[in-house]
Formats: structure tokens, sequence, C-alpha cells
């Protein structure tokens, strides 16, 4: 019975001891960085996942130092990571251009259309959450502007309160219709990276059928679906294949 | 005629010295064979066949001669003679046929007993064409230059494989007593399918050399290298020279020596086929782009640390002995980020009878635009050695280009410095370093837009609208109705002023004093006046100042009068509740007016 409570006890100060642990690691990432020393700053970053632990910034420091050993996959990667935390950050943008630099494919991206192109600034202007932050607050302002407008007697202010909550609530709903769109965009997408040197895209999925391109280390594609151990790609062009899904590693893959 | 001069020669000889040696030639080998005229004839032409021998024999049996009629024969001639002390010696029996049907014929053996061993000629076969239209004319110089020139194409390797090297060598042979005087080709051959690379010869050069067992002179006319780019059967035509020969005749001019007649002659090199063997699929590397031989491979840059928008010098280079100039160079991959030219061939291969050998690089101009780190992976050829008969593969090294100055990319390479003045900040993004600062969570926190929380915290505020208007409808519900409004605030005021008074109903001096006390109490607070001043002039002309109407006053006065009356007259229950009504109206009524 005491032995049983000593080990709780145990496990909670190691509880405890690990939540300071990550911050601890980092920082001692962060020195070995400063000093050169990348491996072993990626190591100490590894720990910090084990614990459970993540941020835009952990992915972002794990890019850099993939970054400064030449390898571009892992650094594409992790950029690439923590872009999906922190879709904004441009510092983390500008670190990615300096990696995709190293990237041997130049693929031209599909010419987005006019609606597209308003699409993608409005919806990634914000990210879900953030959209269904402002959503949240606005249906708050929307509740206290209709209220007032109740409550108040004088024909001047009721107006006031009656345009405010109108406009309110249009952008709530709005905000709400965004954050739709953009998380529906988010799930339908599954991006990943190429960690393999070189890779050849064929159309079906197995060793005997066409080769219809080759894609090397650090490329962003999208999988769209998966057979046994095969992946179904398409890349920024539009071009589709199958590729042995053991040459890419998924984004999402928190 | 001429057979029989010499005869008489040798017979003199003969006769001259054939004391005087012995048998020179005892231990020579002993040749018997048969000696055709000719090996094609007309029907209506004759042949002639010998059978020589170098050593008298006896036993002489002649073949059959199947398809043909003996005309004369056999007939016997010996010569002999000892020439610098050696004996020759020769015996011959010979026939004149005819032959008596068209076809081909064999001539077949003949056999002797020389020295007690039986010696055999070799059978000989003759074709019989039809009818000629000079039957018994001696050999025209055509056939003899028929006879003495071959062209004959030597290949190196009859079954090589697809790409490797193969040397055709075209050789005349010219017999001992004709001259060629000159030639010209009369058709180059085409190689179709192959890679062909002409070597010429510059200097005919004579070299004595034996052609089927006989002598002849033999001149390299032409050499060719080819490269098969098929597998399978693959033919070469034949090479065909138009040659000028003087070939000698039979007759003499005045002073003895023979009379040479030109003949023009064409010969060509038999068809050769060369069954070319495909590469072996099996182990075939990924990459390999055809180059059959044996190679070496690198690859070099000029220089890796550099400032943008100068340039580099990339170098993909295949060096060894093979086809060289038959296939692709590995393209280096590079990152899609640097500008690279078109490449500069630049080949150095020399070809010599062996096949090709040199070396072959590609140059790459890269200019780098902009700031960073640039691997170039290691690419890799392939090649197959057809001595080991297998396929190699080499590997280059992995080079790092470092650019050290220079804009970040395209944005900021564009801006350029626009007043004259001004030192412009140069804006060139720069990698940045980690985040020093973090704020780590947990991996499994999922997304709040869509989650429960986010829905309680959308539409809970909502539910304040429906619970507001309730109050709100409830609130105007009462305001509106009238009449239950006077009643209640007749209550509350009676509540307020009249309370003691009712509880006195039963006793009528207490009620009585209580009310009035209740009366002035009300217009103390209304009218903010003091008890001592109360008398019924003054509350009636201070009523009136504040507008109040006329019946209410007069009710209000009256009320007070029996208040004043009750003191010394009886009151009835009655009358005591109609007062307390009267009362409470009034104050109600009052209220609302002041």
């Amino acid at each position: 019975m005491r032995r049983k409570s000593i080990f709780i006890v145990v496990c909670l100060l190691l509880c405890f001891k690990g939540f300071g642990q990550s911050e601890v690691l980092f920082q001692k990432a962060t020195e070995a960085y400063n000093k050169g020393d990348y491996k072993k700053a990626i190591n100490f970053y590894n720990d910090i996942l084990k614990n459970g632990k993540h941020s835009s910034e952990l992915y972002f420091n794990l890019g850099n130092c993939h970054y400064k050993l030449d390898e571009i996959g892992p650094s594409i990667y992790y950029y690439e990571k923590a872009l999906l935390l922190e879709p904004n950050d441009r510092e983390i943008k500008n670190n990615l251009d300096f990696a995709q630099n190293m990237r041997l494919d130049a693929i031209d991206e599909m010419p987005k259309t006019a609606m597209t192109r308003l699409h993608d600034t409005v919806v990634l202007a914000l990210t879900p959450d953030q959209w269904g932050h402002l959503a949240v607050a606005m249906i708050v302002l929307f509740v206290l502007g209709f209220i007032t407008y109740y409550v108040l007697y004088s024909a001047t202010y009721k107006r006031i309160a009656f345009i405010a909550a109108n406009a309110t609530l249009f952008i709530a709903i709005f905000s709400v219709v965004m954050g739709y769109m953009g998380s529906g965009d988010q799930n339908s997408k599954n991006p990943a990276i190429i960690f393999e040197r070189e890779v050849v895209i064929t159309s079906e999925p197995n060793d005997r059928s066409e080769k219809v391109f080759a894609l090397h280390e650090g490329t962003k594609v999208n999988v769209l679906e998966s057979l046994e151990d095969w992946s179904k790609i398409k890349i920024a062009d539009g071009q589709t294949g199958w590729m042995p899904s053991r040459g890419l590693k998924v984004l999402k893959d928190f | 005629m001429r057979l029989t001069r010499l005869t008489a020669i040798f017979y003199v000889t003969g006769l001259l010295f054939g004391s005087l040696t012995s048998f020179g030639q005892e231990g020579d080998a002993v040749t018997f064979e048969m000696k055709l005229s000719k090996e094609k004839l007309g029907i209506n032409e004759r042949l002639r066949v010998e059978f020589a021998m170098n050593k008298d024999g006896d036993n002489f049996n002649p073949p059959t001669f199947d398809g043909f009629r003996v005309v004369m024969g056999p007939s016997q001639s010996i010569s002999s003679s000892w020439i610098s002390g050696k004996r020759s010696f020769s015996k011959s029996y010979s026939y004149i046929l005819k032959p008596t049907a068209q076809g081909n014929f064999t001539i077949g053996q003949a056999t002797i007993e020389i020295n007690g061993e039986t010696y055999k000629t070799l059978p000989r076969k003759v074709r019989i064409t039809a009818a000629v239209d000079n039957p018994n004319a001696p050999k025209t110089a055509d056939d003899v230059a028929d006879e003495s020139l071959h062209l004959v194409a030597q290949v190196s390797k009859g079954n090589p494989y697809l790409n490797e090297a193969v040397t055709v060598v075209y050789k005349l042979y010219i017999s001992s007593n004709i001259s060629v005087t000159n030639f010209r080709p009369l058709d180059s051959p085409k190689y179709n399918n192959f890679w062909s690379q002409d070597i010429p010869v510059t200097k005919y050069n004579t070299v004595n050399e034996d052609y089927n067992g006989k002598p002849y002179r033999s001149v390299i006319l032409k050499r060719v290298v080819l490269y098969p780019q098929k597998a399978g059967k693959l033919d070469i035509e034949p090479l065909s020279l138009e040659l000028y020969v003087d070939v000698p005749t039979n007759r003499r001019d005045f002073f003895g020596s023979r009379i040479y007649q030109q003949a023009n002659k064409t010969v060509s090199a038999g068809k050769r086929t060369l069954n070319v063997v495909p590469l072996p699929e099996e182990g075939k590397p990924l990459g390999f782009g055809g180059a059959v031989g044996q190679f070496d491979f690198k690859v070099t840059t000029s220089k890796t640390d550099l400032n943008a928008s100068e340039s580099l010098q990339t170098k993909v280079e295949v060096s060894g002995k093979g086809n060289l100039k038959l296939f692709q160079l590995p393209e280096p991959e590079l990152p899609s980020a640097l500008e690279v030219y078109e490449p500069e061939f630049d080949e150095n291969v020399r070809t010599t009878i062996a096949g090709m050998q040199g070396k072959v690089a590609n140059n790459y101009t890269i200019v780098p635009s902009f700031r960073g780190r640039y691997p170039i992976p290691s690419i890799s050829f392939s090649y197959f050695d057809p001595k080991s008969k297998s396929y190699q593969t080499l590997r280059s090294d992995e080079i790092t280009i470092n650019v050290m100055e220079g804009p970040a990319d395209n944005a900021e390479a564009t801006s350029g410095p626009i007043g004259g003045q001004k030192i412009t900040v140069p804006t060139g993004r720069q990698f940045h370093f980690i985040k020093t600062q973090s704020n780590l969570v947990s991996i499994s926190s999922r997304h709040f837009f869509g989650s429960q929380k986010f829905y309680w915290w959308l539409f809970a505020p909502l539910v304040f609208i429906p619970l507001i208007l309730f109050i709100r409808k409830k609130k105007q519900e009462s305001d509106a109705d009238i009449e239950g409004n006077r009643l209640k605030m007749a209550n509350r005021l009676a509540r307020k002023y009249l309370s003691a008074a009712k509880k006195q109903l039963n006793n009528p001096d207490g009620f009585y004093v209580a009310l009035e006390k209740a009366l002035h109490n009300y217009l103390k607070a209304k009218l903010k006046i003091e008890t001592s001043e109360f008398s019924k002039e003054k509350i009636i002309g201070l009523l009136n100042e504040k507008s109040v109407d006329e019946s209410t006053t007069s009710d209000f006065i009256e009320l007070l009068k029996s208040c004043e009356m009750a003191r010394y007259s009886p009151i009835t229950k009655v009358q005591m509740n109609e007062d307390y009504q009267k009362s409470s109206q009034v104050i109600s009524k009052m209220d609302k007016q002041l």
C-alpha cells in the first residue's frame, strides 16, 4: 500500500518534471543550434515531440536545423508543418523559400482563376480557428446590440444599435461560412513531402505500369488516395500518378 | 605446241646433267594432282584434264569420265631437269574430253602407285553450260583477271554486342602474274543500321600473303569502324571496285617479251552478315544511356563558393574507350532555383582501328541569382562492358554550391536604389535564426472551429434574445392594463399611508385619528408643508395652486371634515368603511395630479 502511494507520487513528480522539461529542452536546443551542433539540436526537439508537445516555432527550428545540414526533404517538411500551425508567419515563409531553392523540381502551379484568387485571399486570411473566435465575438456583440436596441427609447440610439446589431450578425455569419470553407479546404487536402531522392510516378499502383514522370526530394504533393503501400498523388500543376507510400511523409501526421 | 618445245628443252638438259647428279629429290613429298583447263565450259567446248605427278609411278588408273566422252588420250609426257644441282621431275597423263550433256559433273579420282604406295587425286567439279559463241578459245584476259583478283571483307567480330565496335577491313588479293594499274570504287557501301567511321588508308602497302593456299600480294583498300545500332542480323553491303589490270597473254612481241593485255574488272567483296547480340536485359541499370565500352566518369565544378550573379562551370565528363559519340551524357540534376544555360558539348575523340577513344564532356554554365546553398546531388553513369559482359555504374561526388552574397528572392532582386543621394538599406531577406521562445502546446489539442465548445459559444448568446423579448413583453403587458394599474397604485398608496388606519377599522375613534394623520402625512410628503400650518383654507389654496381639480379637492376636504365630525358624533361601521375606500381613491386621484 505504501509502496503504491510512493509510486503514484513519483509518477506525479515525473509528470510535473515533464511539463517543465520541454521548455528546458527547447532552451538547450537553441544553445546547441547557436553553437552549430545541429544534430544535437534536432535530438532535443525530437525529445520534446516525444513528450507530446509541439508548436509552430518548434517545427520552424527543426526545419532550420535540417536546412543547415543540407537535408532538403526534412527541412521543407518541418517548415510546411510549422505553416500548418501558423499559416501567416512571414519568417517561416521566408525560410521555406530558402529551403525550396535547394529543391530539384520546378513545377509550374496551375494558373488560378480570379475566383479562386479571391477565395484564397479571403478564406485564408484567417485560420478556421481564428474565424471561429471572430464569429463567437461577433455573436456576443450582436446580442448586446440587439438588447440595446430593444431597451433604448431614443430613436437615434435605437437606429445606431439596430445597424450595429445587423452588421455584427452579418460578420458572424460570414465568419462561420469562411471558417467552414477554410476547414473544408484543409480537410480535403492531405499534403505530403517527398523524402526520397528520386521517385518515379507511375500510372498504376504497381511496378509494371508505365512511368509518367519523376519527382525529387522536397516536392510538396497532395495525397488523394492510398492502395496497399501505394499512394495516388497530385502535384501543383495538376498531374496525378501513383508512387510508393514509403517515399513520402504526410504533413498532417502530428 | 608450247608444251612440246618445253619438253624438248627438258630432254636436252636431262641428257646433259642426268649422269652428274644423283636423285636429288628423293626425300621430297610426292604430289599427284588433277589439273583442269577450265571449270566452266560450254557444251560445244573441250576440256583438257591432266594428272600430274612429281615421281614416276605405275598402274595409273584414270577415273570414269561420266558425262564426258574421251576425244583423245591418254597422252603421256615426262620432263626431268637438273637446275643448280636439283632434279625436278614431272610426269603427266592428259586427256581431251568432250561434254555430252549440260549440268554439273564431277571428275572422279585417279589412282597411281608410286614407290609401292597408292595415291589418289581429289575429285573436281565441272560445270557445263549452254553452247558458247567461240568454242575452244584460249582463256581471255577477263578470265585470267577473274581468277587472280579477290576482294575480301574481313570482319573483326561476327557477333558483336549492340554498340560494340566492329572493324571491317577490305583487302584485295592480287595474284603475282598480273598487275593492277588503277582502281576506282564503284559503290561505297552504305552501312545501314550502323554508325560508321572510315579510317582513310593513306598508303597502299603490298604484303605477301597466302589466300586459299596460294601466294598472293595483298593490299588494304578500306578500313571502317562500325557500331551496330540495332540488334539482330545486319547485312554489310558489299564494296564494289572497278580495277584496271594488265594481264599477260601468250603472245610475245618482236623481242620475245610477253604482250600484256589491258582488262577492266569489277570485283566486289561478298555480302557479310553480322549477328548483333542485344545487350542483356538482366541487370540493366535504370539510367542506362546506351554506352558500351570501358569508361571513367566525373562531375566537376569550377568553384563552389561564389556571389550571386557570378557564373560557374559544371562539367560532366566521360572518358575512355567505346561508343563515345553515340550515347547521351547524363544530365546533372540541378536545383530549379539555379539559372542553367544550354550545355556546351566538348569532345576529344580519336577513332582508330580499335574504335573510338578519348573523352566527351558537357559544360554547363550556371548563374545563381539568389543567396543560399544549392546541393548538386550525385548522378550516376552506367555502361555495358563487353569484355566482362556486365553493366557497370559509376557515381559522381555530391557538390554543394554556396552562394554567399546577393538577393534572396525575386522581389528584392528587382528593387534597385531609387534616389541618387539616398543610401538605400539593402532589403535582401536573410535566412532567419531559429525562434528562441515557444509556446509549447500538447500535440493532441484539437481545433477550436467545429468543436463542441465552438457551437456552445456560438449559440449560447442567442438564447438571451428570446429571454429579453419575453421579459420586455411581460412589462409592456402590465403597462398597458390602465384600470389594474390604478387599482394597484391606490392599493400601494393606501398601503403606504392608510395601513395604520386600516388596522383601526374596528375602533372608530382610533380609525379617524389615524385617517386624519394619514391624510396630513400624505400632504406633507407631497406638498412639503409643516404640520402646524394645516387649515382647510390653506389646503384648498395649496391644492388649487397645484391645479388639482375641484371635485378631488372637495372630496379631500370632505374626508377631513368627516374625521373631525367623528370625534363628536357616533359613526357606524359602514360609514367607516366607506370613508376608508373614499380616502384611498382620493389619494390615488390626487397622486396622479400632483
